[in-house]
């Protein structure tokens, strides 16, 4: 799959191009409508969080931004992802390629998104700390690994949808209750023992804690932490890889 | 006549499920659970049976047959958008699929972006389509029109664009499905002279057509399709006239004396037990 994929790397990148033009084209300030959302959550979690509920954690913006930025990667390619084979039926019925990369655009479609708004974000980052955290070095390997992992979630979610329509509206209901069991606007520390258990078996608690770690505190995770993020990744690229293998062959008789 | 197969289909067998009363989410999958009225009928339909047929490099072959005899079908299997129930397939060089001229249009982006997606589409790289641009635009008389959105286009616009990425590809083997009716009288004329031109390079090409006239002047062989089944291979006119016949013989109700027996029954329904499987019997 991984061969074919890239024997296809220049259409995976005319769908991504496609996309972000469709997109973007028209709206003169372009990306940067993108990163509304991302603010609007920034500044309506800060007032409700750091000074309605008051949590106390220095600088909360900070601590807010270097979660909620790949939670949204994760969050966005989750949903778009159940739509992406169905939008592209007719291409799918006509034309061969490989099936994957349909969700694998989608995934790169939204990891771009990710990098531009890092880059928008970075200097405020560092405004607020003062000092880049050499930390901070190791954002690559964990962007890696959660890409890898998104990867899988796309995967299995774009096949699945095939099947049961609905599996759109459960996953953007799933996702609601999945972003309260990650520690994205309240530190992990926080939460009380009797839900520890809860937000352990989520993949996205080890991946969020980790970019808090490098981002927002400026320490190197555990090894542990890495494993964790590896074991998830891991299993859901398997995981995915298997069921879109699994209903690959019949999907064009299902669209 | 010794020449290698360029594609080569051995026994071929095509399923298809016909979901009645289709379950398709996970709310109506609860819902049949409880009330087996809910519950979704399937059908199988044979969309091919044993189909099996030899196409020689550089040969043109036409595929004719009335409505739903499985033609489409087997062109989608050859361009592999579709798997085979049972059987092979063996295709030797690149496919151009041109089922359908101008899939894949984006109506928002312009003639040029198009082009370039739609050639990535079909597997060019990047850098061929940037070579074979110009000529793509000039085939296609959209010079005046390529920086303009698609979705401004007038459909015969939208098609030459279309065939024009899809004559460059410069295939191995050629699938067409009907697809010379498009643009005006001039711009079909200079479809078929490209036809001509892929079959004096030594090009395979795949033709179905219900334009019987066509069929005789461009292909070498003809293969009769009737219900999924291959009723007779041979040189245009041996096998045209049968296709005559035959479509006299339906008009008049008979045709059934005509095809002999069948392989099997076409559409079985799926009760709870499993069901003989026709293609069983097959060799």
């Amino acid at each position: 799959m991984l061969t074919d994929l890239w024997r296809y790397r220049d259409l995976v990148a005319s769908l991504v191009a496609t996309e972000l033009k469709v997109k973007y084209r028209g709206s003169a300030l372009g990306f940067l409508w993108s990163l509304l959302s991302p603010l609007a959550l920034i500044v309506i979690y800060t007032v409700a969080f750091r000074y309605i509920a008051r949590i106390e954690i220095d600088r909360f913006s900070l601590f807010l931004v270097s979660g909620i930025l790949p939670w949204a990667f994760f969050a966005n390619s989750a949903t778009s992802s159940t739509q992406s084979l169905m939008t592209n039926a007719s291409l799918l019925k006509k034309v061969y390629f490989p099936r994957a990369i349909i969700p694998a655009s989608t995934v790169l479609f939204q990891f771009v998104q990710l990098v531009l708004a890092l880059a928008v974000f970075l200097p405020f980052v560092l405004a607020i700390r003062g000092a880049v955290p050499w930390s901070l070095a190791l954002y690559p390997v964990v962007l890696t690994l959660q890409v890898v992992f998104v990867v899988g979630v796309a995967l299995a979610l774009s096949v699945l949808t095939v099947v049961f329509r609905d599996l759109r509206h459960l996953t953007e209901v799933g996702l609601t209750m999945l972003f309260w069991l990650t520690p994205i606007v309240y530190p992990l520390s926080m939460v009380p023992d009797t839900l520890r258990t809860l937000f352990a078996l989520n993949p996205m608690t080890a991946f969020v804690s980790a970019y808090q770690e490098i981002a927002y505190w400026g320490r190197v995770p555990p090894a542990g932490a890495f494993a964790a993020m590896a074991a998830w990744a891991a299993t859901s690229l398997a995981a995915g890889g298997l069921i879109f293998q699994w209903r690959a062959p019949s999907l064009v008789e299902d669209l | 006549m010794t020449s290698p197969a360029a594609i080569e289909v051995r026994g071929v067998w095509k399923r298809f499920i016909l979901r009645h009363n289709r379950v398709e989410t996970l709310k109506d999958r609860v819902l049949a659970a409880l009330d087996p009225r809910r519950r979704e009928r399937r059908e199988w339909f044979w969309a091919l049976q044993d189909v099996s047929l030899e196409v020689r490099q550089g040969e043109t072959l036409g595929l004719i047959g009335p409505n739903g005899s499985g033609k489409s079908t087997l062109l989608r299997l050859i361009a592999r958008t579709l798997f085979p129930t049972r059987g092979e397939i063996a295709v030797r060089g690149r496919v151009s699929p041109m089922l359908e001229v101008g899939v894949g249009f984006h109506l928002e982006l312009t003639g040029q972006e198009n082009v370039y997606l739609n050639g990535s589409l079909l597997g060019l790289p990047r850098r061929e389509i940037e070579r074979l641009y110009p000529s793509i635009v000039a085939f296609a008389e959209l010079e005046d029109f390529i920086d303009v959105p698609v979705k401004n286009y007038s459909s015969g616009m939208q098609a030459r664009l279309g065939f024009a990425v899809a004559a460059h590809l410069n295939p191995d083997v050629l699938v067409i499905d009907e697809g010379l009716s498009v643009g005006d009288e001039a711009f079909q004329r200079k479809c078929q002279e490209r036809m001509a031109a892929f079959r004096a390079e030594g090009k395979t090409i795949m033709f179905v057509s219900h334009n019987l006239r066509a069929v005789a002047a461009l292909c070498d062989r003809v293969c009769l399709l009737v219900r999924g089944r291959v009723v007779a291979v041979g040189t245009p006119s041996e096998v045209i006239p049968r296709y005559e016949a035959l479509s006299a013989a339906a008009r008049r109700g008979v045709a059934e004396r005509i095809l002999g027996p069948e392989l099997g029954p076409r559409r079985r329904r799926l009760a709870g037990e499993r069901q003989a499987d026709p293609a069983a019997r097959a060799p």
